[in-house]
């Protein structure tokens, strides 16, 4: 029985740890970032206000609704907790199916405090803000998603900042509220909606040739989902056959049951030494078709019926009319 | 009068096959009359080896281009039912056939085998290496790469969308090979085998019930395709075409899809496939290597299955050993591997019936090919 739990344990394990990768908002970064926008992007009515690239850097889709778009996380802890108030200038991304960002793409927001204009426009503007930075927070109002710091001269000049390589991150220092050096800076192109990274980019086969150029590598790792993915399916089967094997026990121990005397009488069936098995009966299946097959004469001749071979064809039909002789 | 007879007759010739033959056309129509031989009298594959063989002859009829006829030719005929192939919406089909004509029982009752099947595409991607080796690009070197898992279908369906311009090539190796299983495969199983190991005995399948073969392609799909959905027009159909099958309540929609659907999607794919290898197209000396590579993987494959096996056995005891004999079964050239199997575990032992063994890591490899189809794609395309 154990072994069956330790299977079943597998298979939940394997989807909850495939689950738990995909759809994440943790793979949110708010990847560029301009705040003086004099001449530059315009959002939908034609006007140059402040905004925020996101990116999904992961390669499945992830639905953003929920998070907290902000330029003060003073109310973190207070909001994460049950009951807790969301503070003023926490602006919530509402529900939109444009909210599902795909596979390694962007999203504009922009932080003009005009929240009716559209679910783009936020209820804060950075502008006027005592602090200098813009957060991500999850929908949970708990944790912290992504937090950029921008260089007080953002303020006062038209450029932009954010993501030198598009959403690269050093996890570990962000979660000890520290940056690494130059993974924040400002950029060299305005790129809304785009990728920061605005130098030539290589293909995906040449960047394979470059980083793999004997193709071991690739070999390896594509023998090991094949074994992966098969694994699994041998795991499933495991946990058939031993589904198959208990329900086989059980008829059986049910048959066995059911030839004891006590059960035979409870049950009605003939106990064990008046049942007739299986075997008996062919036995005497046996028998009988050969005493009755010796008592024919050698037949020299076998008459049988064949029906005889018409193969149906609406040509052939009379009643449909198709070898209808032409009336004169 | 004379002169416009003269005149109308040459251009006439200049308009035939015979006004436009080269070479090429001809040593390209002798090799679709050998695929036909080889189907009509060795019965090797004659589904596949004669539509692609009368497919050949048809490519290489010599014409002037222009006459809407060639298959590479927009608004040809041909060029219609290709498209089939080039948009990789044939090979789908053929697996939901393949899915509705196989018995999955043989894998279920022993699961252990499916491992072989994951084994033997090592071909695939021992092919792949050889292939950037030699210089092509990591595409190309794919799609030749696929010709080790002996799928056909398969095949066409990567080099459709990886090296389009290598699909004849890649599609006529891959099914020379499958229909050479029965003479490739051989020579090496008896060079990694020792006699005792030929003639191990494996314990008989156990009965299969209803509900497992039911469940088995429901979940399968679910565990191969969460993992590599590149692989999921090739996965979903084959599954799902085994569940029309084991359902039990769809038996008109199997009996179509492995029936008349399969073989009008076979005509249509050998035909094609076979008109694609144009001698302008194809005689070239990367066809060569491509053919060298498919015939490389092969051999990888099958012995990467039949290896794999001997290895498998050291922690195997009693009468759950596996008779090596079936590890080249791990390609998924179905049924053609199993019944080498079992003809090679007949010249040993006469009462050693390795059939329905060999069909387990047989339909494995059909899975295995498959996901590392999808893999190759997630990587490459």
């Amino acid at each position: 029985m154990k072994s069956i739990y330790k299977y079943i344990f597998t298979v939940v394990a394997l989807f909850a740890v495939t689950a738990s990768f995909g759809q994440s908002v943790h793979d949110l970064r708010l990847n560029e970032m301009m705040i003086k926008n004099e001449d530059n992007y315009a959002d939908e009515y034609g006007r140059h206000v402040p905004w925020v690239e996101i990116f999904n850097t992961a390669y499945n889709t992830v639905n953003i609704t929920g998070c907290y778009l902000t330029d003060d996380t003073t109310g973190l802890a207070r909001a994460g907790k049950k009951g807790g108030e969301i503070p003023a200038r926490w602006y919530r991304i509402p529900t939109d199916q444009k909210m599902y960002m795909p596979q390694r793409s962007f999203l504009i927001f922009f932080l003009d405090n005009s929240p009716l204009y559209g679910p783009f426009h936020t209820n804060f503007t950075p502008e006027k803000s005592n602090t200098r930075y813009i957060a991500l927070i999850s929908s949970d109002g708990k944790e912290l998603l992504d937090l950029v710091e921008y260089p007080v001269e953002l303020r006062d000049t038209s450029r932009v900042f954010g993501y030198v390589a598009d959403g690269v991150r050093d996890n570990k220092a962000f979660k000890k509220g520290i940056r690494a050096s130059g993974e924040l800076n400002f950029l060299s192109d305005f790129t809304p909606a785009s990728s920061n990274e605005t130098e030539v980019k290589i293909s995906k086969q040449d960047k394979l040739k470059r980083d793999d150029p004997y193709g071991i590598g690739m070999a390896i790792i594509s023998m090991a989902v094949v074994f992966t993915a098969l694994i699994m399916i041998y795991v499933m089967l495991k946990i058939f056959n031993y589904a198959s094997r208990r329900a086989t026990m059980k008829s059986k121990a049910k048959e066995e049951a059911a030839k004891t005397p006590a059960m035979a009488a409870a049950t009605g069936t003939k106990a064990d030494d008046e049942a007739v098995n299986g075997e008996t009966v062919a036995a005497i299946g046996t028998a009988l078709h050969l005493h009755f097959g010796s008592m024919h004469d050698e037949e020299s001749e076998v008459i049988t019926i064949n029906m005889p071979s018409k193969h149906y064809s609406p040509w052939a039909q009379k009643e449909l009319t198709m070898k209808r002789n032409p009336r004169r | 009068m004379l002169e416009f007879f003269k005149e109308g007759l040459l251009q006439f010739l200049s308009y035939s096959g015979f006004g436009n033959c080269t070479w090429g056309h001809i040593i390209m129509i002798c090799v679709g009359l050998v695929f036909i031989a080889l189907g009509i009298i060795k019965e090797y594959e004659p589904l596949l080896l004669v539509p692609i063989g009368f497919g050949i002859i048809i490519g290489n009829i010599p014409f002037t281009d222009g006459l809407q006829v060639g298959v590479y030719e927009n608004g040809a005929v041909l060029n219609y039912l290709y498209f089939g192939v080039v948009k990789g919406f044939y090979p789908p089909l053929i697996f939901l056939g393949i899915g509705a004509m196989t018995d999955f029982s043989a894998l279920i009752s022993n699961p252990k085998l499916i491992l072989i099947g994951a084994a033997a595409q090592f071909g695939i991607f021992a092919a792949y290496i050889t292939a950037l080796l030699l210089g092509f690009t990591p595409m190309e070197a794919g799609a030749i790469g696929i010709i080790g898992g002996a799928d056909g279908p398969t095949a066409i369906f990567i080099s459709s969308k990886l090296a389009p311009s290598m699909m004849g090539a890649i599609a006529v190796s891959a099914y020379s090979y499958m229909a050479l299983v029965p003479v490739i495969q051989p020579p090496i199983m008896r060079a990694l085998t020792t006699p005792q190991e030929r003639l191990i005995r494996m314990r008989p399948p156990r009965a299969v019930s209803h509900r497992e073969k039911v469940l088995f392609p429901m979940m399968c799909i679910l565990l191969t395709a969460f993992l590599v959905p590149t692989g999921l027009p090739l996965l979903g159909m084959l599954f799902f075409g085994n569940l029309l099958k084991e359902s039990g309540v769809t038996k008109r929609l199997a009996n179509t899809a492995s029936g008349p659907l399969v073989d009008i999607v076979t005509i249509l794919i050998g035909l094609t496939v076979g008109a694609s290898t144009q001698a302008t197209n194809f005689l070239r000396p990367a066809s060569v290597l491509i053919f060298v590579l498919g015939a490389f993987s092969f051999v990888i494959a099958t012995a990467s299955g039949v290896l794999f096996v001997k290895f498998f056995n050291l922690f195997l005891k009693g009468d759950n050993k596996i008779n090596p004999l079936i590890g080249n079964a791990g390609v998924s050239a179905v049924p053609d591997a199993a019944r080498v199997s079992l003809i090679e575990g007949q010249k040993y032992d006469r009462t050693n019936f390795l059939l329905m063994h060999a069909m387990g890591p047989n339909v494995a490899g059909v899975i295995g090919s498959a996901v590392a189809a999808g893999i190759l794609l997630s990587f490459l395309y």
